[in-house]
């Protein structure tokens, strides 16, 4: 009986053991996930979700130069606005990100004004 | 009398003058009409395009980067790089690191180790399992035989032109298929609905009018690597275009004269022969 006892005890204190083991376990894991997130080293791509809304958006805006001609100057003029309704998100990136996708949105952007001016032109 | 020799000596003195003032317009007209030359190319082709990334690599670092265009151009389209991956056309605008290139931007954003071109995987770009022989790839300025790829031996079935490979010819043929999308970078876009080729008036009777293919340019630049950076007027007639601003890097001269074909292979953009010795000749077509 006292042996019973004794395993019983044993037991007890390997559960308390074992409990903690994982416990702190478990912290350590989490503490180098947070870190392996901060430190990424991802590509660009997967480092930013392609679900970001801006970059949704930025898609879908950009994704039209090529067709930029065939628009109407009142088209463009959407596309436009909507470029710098993006601008201020962009401006929030990283500083690399930043540069990046400013650089892109200024291309972007430009191409839409400058099809918006040769179609005014041809107007006039 | 005196005053006649006065006066005789007064004219030599003006003539003097007027002969070292002609002397020294003329000259300063060769000088000019000189700057309108393009500098001939590097003798060598494989020499064209090449770029010295050297931000920070030589102080302390690897050294510095050569980057060969002609090995990169026969893979990718200009528009790939100086668009979406944001590789800027001036020196030292782009602010390439090895931190942007291990966080998957600038060179990173093809070589990660994990992408592939033609069945091989690109090499990762300053990653930090690269041993010294993976960094001297491209961080090889002054040093011998560490390049994978040399361009006589990787040119040699390219179809060549006057100078070097012949990228728009080898393009046509199908014999390189740059490629214009990245995945997780590019946007995805319709195909682009070419504009029509115009007509560039030459200034001088001896040479002929430019036909500009907007067909061809497009293939490698879309449309926002040249509208409106590089040309940025919507009105016809606003801008002279001429030699001298394309000499001096715009325009036409962004891009050629530094890694599209020379300035000096005039009959690419010329390609009639002078104004005077083709006024009755019916203007052929040209190949696309």
């Amino acid at each position: 009986m006292p042996l019973q006892t004794g395993t019983t005890l044993s037991a007890a204190f390997m559960s308390k053991a074992e409990i903690i083991a994982i416990l702190l376990f478990i912290g350590l894991a989490g503490l180098c996930g947070v870190r392996a997130i901060g430190e990424s080293n991802l590509p660009a791509a997967q480092a930013a979700p392609a679900q970001e809304a801006w970059q949704k958006e930025f898609d879908q805006v950009c994704s039209k130069t090529q067709d930029a001609m065939t628009f109407s100057p009142k088209e463009l003029t959407v596309l436009i606005q909507r470029c710098d309704a993006l601008l201020p998100q962009i401006e929030k990136l990283d500083d690399t990100r930043k540069k990046v996708y400013m650089g892109r949105l200024r291309m972007c952007r430009g191409l839409y004004a400058y099809v918006l001016d040769s179609k005014r032109n041809e107007k006039k | 009398m005196c005053s006649i020799r006065k006066e005789m000596k007064r004219n030599e003195c003006g003539l003097l003058l007027l002969v070292l003032a002609c002397g020294v317009l003329s000259l300063g007209n060769i000088a000019s009409a000189q700057i309108y030359l393009p500098a001939a190319p590097p003798e060598q082709p494989s020499e064209y395009g090449k770029v010295i990334l050297d931000c920070y690599s030589s102080t302390g670092g690897p050294g510095a980067v050569v980057f060969d265009h002609w090995l990169h151009r026969s893979k990718f389209t200009c528009r790939l790089c100086h668009v979406d991956i944001g590789f800027a056309m001036q020196a030292k605008a782009t602010g390439i690191t090895a931190d942007t290139n291990r966080k998957g931007f600038h060179c990173g954003a093809c070589h990660d180790g994990k992408k592939s071109f033609d069945g091989k995987i690109i090499f990762a770009s300053c990653s930090d399992a690269a041993n010294g022989e993976q960094c001297t790839r491209c961080h090889s300025l002054g040093r011998k035989d560490v390049r994978k790829y040399e361009y006589k031996s990787y040119t040699e079935k390219f179809p060549k032109g006057i100078y070097g490979v012949d990228w728009q010819a080898a393009e046509r043929a199908g014999v390189i298929q740059p490629a214009d999308f990245l995945e997780g970078l590019s946007v995805k876009k319709a195909r682009l609905q070419s504009r029509e080729d115009f007509s560039v008036k030459a200034h001088y009777s001896w040479v002929s009018d430019i036909t500009f293919s907007h067909k061809k340019h497009s293939v490698w630049n879309g449309c926002e690597v040249c509208h409106p950076d590089i040309f940025p007027t919507t009105k016809k007639g606003t801008i002279r275009y001429s030699m001298y601003l394309n000499i001096q890097g715009r325009y036409c001269g962004a891009c050629h004269g530094k890694v599209a074909f020379p300035l000096n292979n005039c009959q690419s953009c010329h390609p009639l022969g002078p104004a005077w010795a083709t006024q009755n000749r019916p203007t052929p077509a040209r190949s696309e």
